[in-house]
C-alpha cells in the first residue's frame, strides 16, 4: 500500500528554535538567504504573545502540487510510493513559475544556480531508512514525519489559522495548535 | 517569494499584447477580405511580428537558463506557461507569414483567434491561486485592455489612413474600459480577504499605479476626446503608462506566502 | 566606533583575488577541503548513490558555553566536513543539535574566516596585512622579552580568556602563560559566580542533578532561566514531566519562550526573586509544610532562618516586592511542598543582579526546607563541575627558573581553575577582576598592563562598559588575539592569529549541566594556516627559546591528539566506565553517578550539613542567613535587560550569513505603553541611551516585557556596530569572589531611556 508521507507540525511542542530550518541548510548547504524551511511566528490575532508560537514549514508535498502542474519543463515529479514531491533541479530553467504559483512559498530561487529549489523531504535519507534532517534534529519532537495513508493524526488539522487554505492542492502537512500558559503579570505597575 | 518588478515579463507581456492588439484590430477590420493587402496593412503585421519577437527575446531574460528555453514547451498537458510559450511562438510566425503573404484571409482569421486564445492563456498563466487578488478573470481583462489600447495606439502609427477614425473610437472605448477596470479592481480588493486587501492597499499607495492611471489612461483619454485624433506622440505615452501599470501588477500584487502566520 | 572598514579589509584579505579565482586557486593547490559552502553540496542529485555512502564519520563535541554541550557526528568527504548531526548514542543530545550547532559547517567554512596571521597597521583601521607564523611569533616573542627585560617580570602581560572554547586542551593557553613566568590574569567569570558562591555556602559545592531526571519531577519551577532558547535539549524532559502530570511554573521578568510553554507564568520584578522565594518559605513555615525530619537530620541553622522569616517576611510583603499576587505565592508554595519530588531550575540570568547571590540562597532554602535536596527529580539545579576531573596537563606548567611575579594573596583564577591549591609560593600571577577589565587595565600599575593576549573570549563584544574598555585599550602596547572572525575585539587588535575550530583539533569535552563525556576528533586538516591554541603556544615557545633559551617551558612542538590523551586519568575512566579514550570513538558516554546530587547527603560545607546559617557566607562579606537583600535602585527611567538569544552563544554564530538569514538585525523590545509615551511605533529606529553609552536599533512593541522594562539580546551581528555592552556598567553582584576569584556583575541591573532616532 502506497504511503503518503507528511510533516506533523506540533505548535504546542514547538519552541521556535529554528533547529529544523538550520538542519536543512546543514544537510544541503543551501545558499545564504535561500531557506527551504522557514519558521514563521504566529501573529497576535492568532497567538497573543509576540513571537512565541510558530509554524515550521517547508514543502507540503501536496496531493495536487501547484509547482508540478505549472512547471513548463516537468522538473517536478510526485513519487508513487510515498507521495514525496521531488524537484529535479537539473531540468529547471529558472522561470520562477513554481515560485510564483505555490501559495505556500515552498520553492525558492537560488540566485547562484539561477534555478528554483525546495524541500524534497530528504528522499535520499528516507530511502536509506532515515528521518528527514529537520525531523531528526528537532530537540522536542515538535516536527515529526507521519504517514497519512495510515490515517489522520489525533488532534490535528489541515488548515490552521495563519496557513493558506488551498483544498484544491490538498497539502499533506498537519498541525497541532499552540497553547497558552496562565499568566500573572506584575501587580506593582 | 521576493516581490520583483519582473521587467522581462513586463516587457514581454506589454509587447506581446500590443502585437496581438494590432493584429486583432487589423484582422477584425479585414475579417471578410480575401487578401492582397496593401503596404500599410502588411506593415502593421510585420511590425506586430517584430514586436512580439522582441517581447519573446525579452522574456528569455527572465529565465535563469535562457539557452534551455525551448524545453519550456515540454509540459503542455498541465502548464499554462508551456502553452503560452507555444502559442506566442506560433503567433509570431503567423504574423510574419501573414504580413509577407499579403494577409490571406485564412491566416488572418487564425491569427485573430490565436491572439485571443493567447490572451486567455496569458490570463491563466499569471493568475495562480497564490495571488488571491488576481486568481480570477482580472489578468485576462487587464491584458485585453492593454491589447486594445496599445494595439490601437501602435496601429495609429502604422495602419492605412482609412483605418484611423475607427482606431480613435476603439482607443476611446479601450481607455474608458481601462479606467473603469483599473480604478475598480483595487477598490473591490479592499473588501476581500487579508491578502486581497493588502494588494488593494499596495496598489493604491503605489506612485506607479497612479502614473498608469493618469499617464497611461486618463491623460490619453482626455487628449483623444478633445482632439478626436491620436497624436503621433500619444502611443509612446500610452506605452510608458502601460509599463508602469504592468510593473505594479508584478511588484505590488501580494503573494499568500507573504502573510504566513497571520490571519487570512 | 572607530573606522573599521569591512570592504577595505576584505580587499586587503583577498589581495585583489576575486572569489572565483580564489576558489580555483584552492582547487589547484589541493586545498579544496577549505572551500566555502558553494562547493559543498552535501547530497548529490545522483539517485543511484545511497545516502550516507562514501563519508568518513568523526566524533566531535560542541565546545561552546552552553548547557547542552552536544555530542556531534561529522560527515567528511574529500577532506571537508559536509554536514553534521547530533550523536544518537547520547540520550541527551538525542541525535539532534540546535540552530547554532547545525550551522557549524558554515562556521568552519565561512568566507569570513581568518586564514592567516595578520598584523593591523593602526587599531580599528582595517588595514590588515598578512604575515607568516614565523613573523607573528617573532614579533610577539620579542615583545614578551622586552616586557620581561624592562619590568623585571611578565606582570605586564595579561591574559583574558573565558568560554569561547571549552575543549579541555584549550586550557593550554593558561598553560602557556604559566610557562612564560608570572603574568597578569583576568580572573573570575561574568557568567554565574554569585550563584556558585551561594550554592557553595549552602551546600559546599555547586552540584545539580542529572537534567535527564527531570522526567521524574512532579513540580518544576524554572526561575530566571530560558531553556526553550538556551538549553533546548532539556525541554524534552520538562515536557515528559508535564505529560506525567507535573506542573511547570516559570518565574521571569519577561514572558519568555519557556514561559509560553509553561502551565503558569509569573512576571516578577527583576531582582526581587529573593523576596519571592522567602515569601514562599514563610508561608510553608506557617503551614508546617517544611520537611522537619529532613531538616533536623541534614540542616544547620534552620531555626535561625525560621526566626528570620517570622520577624521579617510576610507573603504580603513578598507580593508587594515581587509583583506576584499573594494568593498565587501561597498556592504555588503549597503545591511545590506537596509535590514529591519538586525541583527549581535556577537560571544564571536570575543571579545577574547586585543581590543575585542572596536570591540564589533564598531559592536554595526553599528547595531545602521542602526536603527536595538529594532526591531524583528534585534539587536546586544550577550547574555542576563533577565530570571535569581531567589532568589539566595542558594548563599546569612550571614557570622558568628565576621568574619574578606578584607578591600577595593568591586566589582561584576562576571556576575552572582546577589547579588551585598546593603549598604557598613566593610569587603568583597578578589577578585582576575580569568583570572590571576596563577599570583594572586603566588602574594597573607596577607594572602597568602593557600587553594583552586574548583567546576564547571576545572582550569588546562581551565585557562591560564598552566605552571605558576602548579607553583601556589605548594603554596597551600590543594586543594579540587568537580567533576565527574579524570580530569587535580583533578590530582593536595589533596581531590576529587564526585558530582552529572543533573539526580541526583533538580535544575532549564535558558539560556543566548534563553528565556526558564526548571525544572531539580531528575530522579535517586545519583550514588555511589556522592552528589550535596549544599549537600556537608551542610555536611561540619555540621562537622564545630561540631568542632566549629557557624563557618558556612550554613544549616547542606537540601533537593535539597526544595532548588530548594526556588529559585522561584513572578517575575519569572509572567515572565513565571506559577502558580508554578510544572507547569514545564509538560515541559519547555518561558518567556513572547517582542522578541526584547530594544523594548521600554528605554536604561539602564546614558542618557537612546544608547550611541555612553559613559562617563562610558571613566571612565573605554577606549575611550568614539567606536574607533578603535589596536590589539596585534605578539610575534611569526604564530597566534594561540584556539576556541571551536563541540565535547565538554570546558573540558566536550570529555573525554567520546563514544565521543572519534567520535573524537579520538586533531589536529592542518595548512595552506599547512605554512606546506610546515616547511616540515610538513598531519598527521605528530608536536610540537607547544611559550614563554608560548608547545603541541604535529597531524597536518592536510587545507586552512580553513589563511597562518599565526594555529588552535587547546580546550578540554580534556581522557588519553592525550594535553592542549592548555600550549600556552595561560593571557594577558587581554580591557574591562570586569566594569560589571564582571575583564578584559577578549585575548585568540585569541596568537602566536606560530611549527616543526615536
Amino acid at each position: 500500500m502506497a504511503k503518503r508521507l507528511a510533516f506533523l507540525v506540533d505548535a504546542k511542542r514547538c519552541l521556535g528554535c529554528f533547529t529544523c530550518a538550520m538542519a536543512c541548510k546543514n544537510q544541503y548547504a543551501t545558499e545564504p538567504g535561500v531557506n527551504w524551511r522557514e519558521v514563521y511566528p504566529l501573529q497576535a490575532d492568532i497567538y497573543p504573545h509576540h513571537e512565541r508560537a510558530f509554524y515550521s514549514l517547508a514543502c507540503n508535498h501536496c496531493e495536487k502540487p501547484a509547482c508540478l502542474e505549472v512547471c513548463p519543463v516537468q522538473a517536478y515529479s510526485k513519487r508513487e510510493k510515498d507521495g514525496i514531491v521531488v524537484h529535479h533541479q537539473e531540468k529547471c530553467i529558472g522561470c520562477g513559475n513554481c515560485i510564483r504559483s505555490c501559495p505556500y512559498g515552498a520553492p525558492r530561487y537560488n540566485p547562484v544556480e539561477k534555478r528554483a529549489e525546495k524541500c524534497s523531504l530528504c528522499h535520499e535519507r528516507i530511502d536509506a531508512g532515515l528521518q528527514p534532517a529537520c525531523v531528526q534534529s528537532c530537540p522536542v519532537a515538535a516536527l515529526t514525519l507521519i504517514d497519512l495513508a495510515a490515517g489522520e493524526p489525533d488532534n490535528s488539522v489541515q488548515f490552521p489559522p495563519g496557513y493558506p487554505k488551498m483544498p484544491a492542492l490538498n497539502p499533506a502537512t498537519r498541525f497541532r495548535q499552540a497553547e497558552l500558559p496562565i499568566i500573572h503579570r506584575r501587580e506593582d505597575i | 517569494m521576493k516581490p520583483s518588478m519582473e521587467l522581462p515579463l513586463v516587457l514581454f507581456t506589454i509587447l506581446s499584447q500590443t502585437a496581438v492588439g494590432i493584429v486583432l484590430l487589423s484582422g477584425l477590420r479585414r475579417w471578410s477580405l480575401a487578401g492582397g493587402a496593401g503596404q500599410a496593412d502588411r506593415r502593421e503585421w510585420t511590425a506586430a511580428a517584430a514586436l512580439l519577437a522582441l517581447g519573446l527575446v525579452f522574456s528569455l531574460f527572465h529565465l535563469g537558463h535562457p539557452l534551455d528555453a525551448v524545453t519550456a514547451l515540454k509540459h503542455l498537458s498541465t502548464s499554462w506557461l508551456s502553452r503560452e510559450a507555444l502559442v506566442f511562438a506560433l503567433l509570431a510566425g503567423l504574423m510574419l507569414l501573414a504580413g509577407v503573404q499579403g494577409l490571406p484571409r485564412g491566416i488572418v482569421r487564425l491569427t485573430v483567434a490565436g491572439g485571443l486564445l493567447g490572451l486567455l492563456i496569458q490570463g491563466m498563466t499569471y493568475a495562480p491561486p497564490s495571488f488571491p487578488a488576481i486568481n480570477n478573470v482580472l489578468p485576462f481583462v487587464f491584458f485585453l485592455v492593454s491589447a486594445v489600447t496599445l494595439g490601437a495606439g501602435a496601429a495609429s502609427l502604422l495602419a492605412p489612413e482609412e483605418a484611423r477614425p475607427a482606431l480613435v473610437r476603439v482607443l476611446i472605448a479601450g481607455l474608458w474600459a481601462g479606467l473603469g477596470v483599473h480604478l475598480a479592481a483595487p477598490c473591490v480588493w479592499l473588501s476581500g480577504g487579508t491578502v486581497m486587501r493588502l494588494t488593494g492597499q499596495a496598489y493604491l499607495a503605489s506612485p506607479l499605479y497612479w502614473a498608469h492611471i493618469v499617464i497611461g489612461l486618463a491623460l490619453p483619454l482626455w487628449v483623444v476626446l478633445k482632439s478626436r485624433s491620436i497624436p503621433r506622440w500619444l502611443p509612446f505615452v500610452l506605452l510608458a503608462g502601460a509599463l508602469c501599470g504592468r510593473i505594479v501588477f508584478y511588484l505590488e500584487t501580494m503573494h499568500t506566502a507573504a502573510n504566513m502566520g497571520a490571519l487570512y | 566606533m572607530s573606522g573599521w572598514d569591512r570592504t577595505r579589509m576584505e580587499r586587503t584579505l583577498e589581495n585583489g583575488v576575486t572569489r572565483r579565482g580564489f576558489l580555483k586557486g584552492l582547487a589547484l593547490t589541493g586545498a579544496a577541503a577549505a572551500a566555502p559552502c558553494l562547493l559543498l553540496r552535501a547530497l548529490s542529485a545522483d539517485a543511484n548513490q545511497r545516502f550516507g555512502e562514501g563519508y568518513q564519520v568523526f566524533r566531535n563535541a560542541c565546545p561552546r558555553n552552553c548547557y547542552d554541550t552536544c555530542s556531534i557526528k561529522s560527515y567528511v568527504k574529500d577532506g571537508a566536513v559536509r554536514f553534521v548531526e547530533g550523536a544518537p548514542e547520547s540520550t541527551y543530545t538525542h541525535g539532534g543539535l540546535c540552530v547554532k550547532g547545525n550551522s557549524y559547517v558554515r562556521y568552519a567554512y565561512s568566507p569570513d574566516r581568518i586564514k592567516y596571521p595578520m598584523v593591523q597597521d593602526g587599531r580599528g583601521t582595517g588595514r590588515w596585512k598578512r604575515i607568516s607564523w614565523d613573523e607573528a611569533m617573532d614579533r610577539i616573542a620579542k615583545k614578551i622579552l622586552e616586557l620581561k627585560q624592562q619590568d623585571g617580570s611578565l606582570l605586564g602581560l595579561a591574559l583574558t580568556k573565558y568560554s569561547g572554547n571549552f575543549g579541555i586542551t584549550n586550557y593550554g593557553v593558561e598553560g602557556l602563560m604559566s610557562s612564560l613566568g608570572y603574568t597578569t590574569r583576568l580572573v573570575g567569570t561574568p557568567c554565574w559566580p554569585a550563584g556558585i558562591d551561594a550554592q557553595n555556602f549552602d551546600m559546599g559545592n555547586m552540584w545539580c542533578n542529572d537534567p535527564e531526571d527531570m522526567t521524574q519531577s512532579r513540580y518544576i519551577i524554572i526561575w530566571g532561566a530560558n531553556p526553550a532558547w538556551c538549553s533546548v535539549h532539556s525541554m524534552k524532559y520538562i515536557y515528559a514531566a508535564r505529560e506525567a502530570g507535573a506542573k511547570i511554573v516559570v518565574v521571569d521578568p519577561v514572558l519568555t519562550q519557556t514561559a509560553a510553554k509553561a502551565d503558569e507564568f509569573w512576571q516578577v520584578v527583576p531582582g526581587s526573586d529573593g523576596a519571592l522565594a522567602l515569601g514562599m518559605c514563610r508561608h510553608l513555615l506557617d503551614l508546617g509544610l517544611h520537611d522537619a525530619g529532613w531538616l533536623k537530620a541534614n540542616a544547620l541553622g534552620f531555626d535561625a532562618f525560621a526566626a528570620y522569616l517570622r520577624e521579617n517576611v510576610t507573603v504580603e510583603w513578598a507580593a508587594k516586592t515581587s509583583g506576584v499576587p499573594a494568593e498565587r505565592i501561597r498556592a504555588v508554595a503549597e503545591e511545590f511542598a506537596r509535590a514529591k519530588p519538586a525541583t527549581i531550575w535556577i537560571g544564571y540570568g536570575m543571579q545577574r543582579h547586585v543581590n543575585g547571590g542572596a536570591s540564589v540562597r533564598a531559592i536554595d532554602a526553599l528547595v531545602a526546607m521542602t526536603g527536595n535536596i538529594g532526591k531524583v527529580g528534585g534539587g536546586a539545579r544550577y550547574g555542576h563541575l563533577q565530570t571535569w576531573g581531567f589532568n589539566y596537563h595542558a594548563m599546569i606548567r612550571k614557570p622558568p627558573e628565576g621568574s619574578k611575579g606578584f607578591v600577595g594573596a593568591a586566589g582561584p583564577k576562576g571556576e575552572f581553575d582546577f589547579a588551585q591549591g598546593g603549598a604557598a609560593v613566593k610569587y603568583t600571577d597578578r589577578a585582576l577582576n575580569i568583570n572590571k577589565t576596563a577599570q583594572e587595565i586603566l588602574d594597573a600599575k607596577d607594572p602597568a598592563v602593557r600587553m594583552l593576549w586574548v583567546s576564547c573570549k571576545n572582550v569588546l563584544s562581551q565585557d562591560f562598559d564598552r566605552n571605558k574598555l576602548l579607553q583601556a585599550f589605548k594603554k596597551l602596547e600590543l594586543v594579540v588575539v587568537a580567533d576565527h572572525f574579524f570580530n569587535q575585539t580583533v578590530e582593536q587588535a595589533d596581531i590576529v592569529l587564526p585558530v582552529t575550530t572543533l573539526f580541526e583539533e583533538w580535544t575532549v569535552n564535558v558539560s556543566y549541566w548534563h553528565y556526558w563525556l564526548s571525544l572531539n576528533e580531528q575530522a579535517v586538516k586545519p583550514l588555511f594556516e589556522s592552528k589550535s591554541n596549544i599549537e600556537i603556544a608551542a610555536a611561540l615557545s619555540k621562537r622564545l627559546n630561540e631568542l632566549a633559551p629557557g624563557s618558556c617551558t612550554f613544549p616547542t612542538q606537540l601533537d593535539t591528539r597526544e595532548w588530548m590523551e594526556k588529559e585522561f586519568n584513572k578517575k575519569v575512566y572509572e567515572l565513565f566506565g571506559i577502558q580508554s579514550w578510544e572507547d569514545l570513538r564509538k560515541g559519547p558516554v555518561k558518567a556513572r553517578m547517582p542522578q541526584a546530587a547530594w544523594s548521600d547527603l554528605k554536604f561539602g560545607t564546614p558542618s557537612k550539613k546544608y547550611e541555612f546559617t553559613s559562617d563562610l557566607c558571613a566571612k565573605n562579606g554577606n549575611n550568614a542567613l539567606p536574607v533578603y537583600v535589596e536590589g539596585r535602585k534605578p539610575y534611569d527611567k526604564l530597566r534594561l535587560l540584556t539576556p541571551h538569544s536563541k540565535f547565538n552563544i554570546h558573540s558566536q554564530f550570529q555573525n554567520l550569513d546563514w544565521m543572519m538569514g534567520f535573524n537579520p538585525a538586533p531589536v529592542v523590545y518595548v512595552h506599547p505603553a512605554a512606546a506610546a509615551e515616547r511616540a515610538i511605533k513598531d519598527g521605528d529606529t530608536v536610540r537607547v541611551f544611559n550614563k554608560t553609552g548608547e545603541v541604535r536599533l529597531t524597536a518592536r512593541l510587545t507586552a512580553n516585557v513589563a511597562r518599565d522594562t526594555l529588552l535587547m539580546y546580546e550578540g554580534w551581528y556581522k557588519g553592525l556596530a550594535f553592542n549592548c555592552q555600550n549600556l552595561v556598567d560593571d557594577t558587581p553582584a554580591d557574591m562570586g569572589k569566594f569560589k571564582t576569584g571575583a564578584p559577578g556583575v549585575a548585568i540585569h541591573d541596568q537602566f536606560a531611556d530611549l527616543v526615536r532616532a
